[in-house]
């Protein structure tokens, strides 16, 4: 039968974890953004070296499994550069540079559906590109890619319990370490299932609220 | 520039597209206050010509000046690009203004802050002084009630109305239309096209794409047909348009000859 003290007696590793894991998404959403705001400006700017450039950056992180991801950057990279790489820059950097291709692609299609007749008409203005990107385009752009990176951000939350696998200690380790001296796996991946939905159910519907709001301003 | 010289003024101009070559050498001189509409068949090459003036279509070959300033001038080896630096372009391309057939209004702005856009952005202007021209501009555009509409809460008619004020408030040396009452409902060109005479009348250069034959004959001071690149026929509208002697001419405003053919009794007065 289910047994809940289990939960309560280990509770400060749950808790521990959820921190961390907590901790692991806000940072990797952030440089994210930031990464895929910089690969999604450089396809957008007509230079073709530079698109290319970040063409292949988006390909790269975005067909190969975040798991692999993770695992070659903690084990394999530091073999091939001959340097040391923390779990804390492992975890940190397979997330960030993940989140920020699949960033990149949600930003350069925002941005390019916007109707051509919007840069012509602050062309013939007289504005710089950055004045048509700032002023027109992205005040536009920005309104259509809210649904979709927030979608991106509750994947990328989810995504963070792969760490454990490189013995980050998330949500997900603690639970499995928990599980290892306890063996009630039952009760142990249950609560983890269920914190997940206590944190990502109200994410979700705010996403849909902001949704209905850019809809409304479209 | 000295007086005599044209506002505006083509020379050679060739434009490809792909392999396409869409202009095939265009000249053409606009004076200050001119009105000249460009006519021909979808394909000849008039809003190309059009585009080209403000270098939203980069031309291939030739020059073209505006207030006897050159915003493009192919390089002089004959390498495709443009010898004009981008300050430059931009620069010029804010003395003309641009009304488009579909209006890009800019959707998350107030009809008064698309008019205001323009001087505040490119050219740093007041904006205590910008708002009150922008909102005389829009009440000379009859739009006064309008003014804080999005442009989404707006007939057709008001938004290319909208767009007029936006390219005036920029106090351009020359105004390009493109087909501007193509995309709006019969009903609505009619205000549309009055802006536009209220306008010429007021001195101002305008270079106009429609494919309203009858409204072409009564703004322009010139009309040209553009056939296949290049320019076919250029003279007033009463001899383009009434005395066609190029063979395509003939028949593209056939229609509208059938139409002055049974005015012209009420019009000759007998």
């Amino acid at each position: 039968m289910f047994d809940i003290s289990v939960i309560q007696q280990n509770w400060p590793l749950f808790w521990n974890g959820l921190l961390v894991t907590l901790f692991y998404s806000a940072i990797s959403i952030a440089a994210g953004l930031v990464i895929g705001l910089i690969v999604g400006l450089i396809q957008l700017t007509g230079s073709r070296a530079l698109s290319a450039l970040g063409r292949v950056y988006v390909e790269i992180f975005r067909n190969i499994p975040l798991l692999v991801i993770l695992l070659w950057i903690y084990y394999a990279f530091p073999i091939f550069a001959g340097l040391a790489v923390t779990k804390f820059w492992a975890g940190f950097a397979g997330l960030s540079l993940y989140a920020g291709a699949f960033y990149a692609e949600i930003l350069r299609a925002g941005v390019q559906s916007i109707d051509k007749g919007q840069t012509d008409a602050s062309t013939a203005l007289g504005m710089t590109y950055g004045q048509r990107m700032r002023r027109v385009i992205l005040p536009q752009a920005f309104r259509r890619m809210i649904p979709p990176l927030a979608g991106q951000s509750i994947i990328q939350i989810k995504n963070t319990t792969l760490m454990s696998m490189i013995t980050v200690p998330d949500l997900l380790y603690q639970a499995s370490y928990v599980s290892s001296f306890t063996y009630r796996p039952m009760e142990v991946y249950t609560m983890v299932g269920v914190m997940f939905l206590v944190l990502l159910v109200p994410l979700t519907f705010l996403s849909r609220k902001l949704e209905t709001i850019s809809e409304r301003v479209k | 520039m000295s007086k005599s010289d044209p506002l505006l003024k083509i020379e050679g101009l060739r434009l490809k597209f792909g392999q396409r070559e869409v202009l095939r050498g265009v000249d053409l001189s606009v004076e200050k206050g001119e009105v000249v509409v460009l006519i021909g068949a979808s394909g000849s090459g008039k809003t190309s010509l059009l585009r080209c003036i403000n270098l939203l279509n980069m031309p291939s070959a030739g020059r073209i000046t505006i207030g006897g300033e050159a915003i493009y001038d192919a390089d002089p080896a004959g390498r495709d690009g443009n010898g004009v630096p981008a300050k430059t372009v931009n620069r010029i391309r804010s003395q003309t203004g641009m009304v488009f057939q579909q209006f890009n209004l800019f959707p998350h702005m107030t009809a008064l802050e698309n008019v205001m856009e323009g001087p505040v952005t490119v050219k740093g202007a007041n904006v205590e002084a910008t708002r009150k021209e922008a909102l005389d501009l829009l009440a000379q555009m009859g739009l006064q009630e309008h003014v804080g509409k999005h442009p989404r809460q707006l007939s057709g008619g008001q938004q290319q109305r909208v767009a007029i004020a936006r390219a005036c408030a920029m106090h351009p040396q020359v105004m390009l239309f493109d087909e501007p009452t193509s995309a709006l409902d019969p009903e609505l060109v009619g205000e549309v096209m009055k802006a536009m005479v209220d306008l010429a009348r007021t001195g101002m250069t305008m270079v106009i794409v429609t494919h309203e034959l009858g409204f072409a004959f009564e703004i322009a001071d010139r009309v040209i047909f553009l056939d296949l690149g290049t320019i076919a026929e250029d003279g007033p509208p009463k001899d383009v348009l009434l005395r066609p002697t190029h063979p395509r001419l003939k028949s593209f405003v056939g229609r509208f000859h059938e139409t002055a053919d049974l005015l012209r009794p009420f019009l000759e007065g007998g």
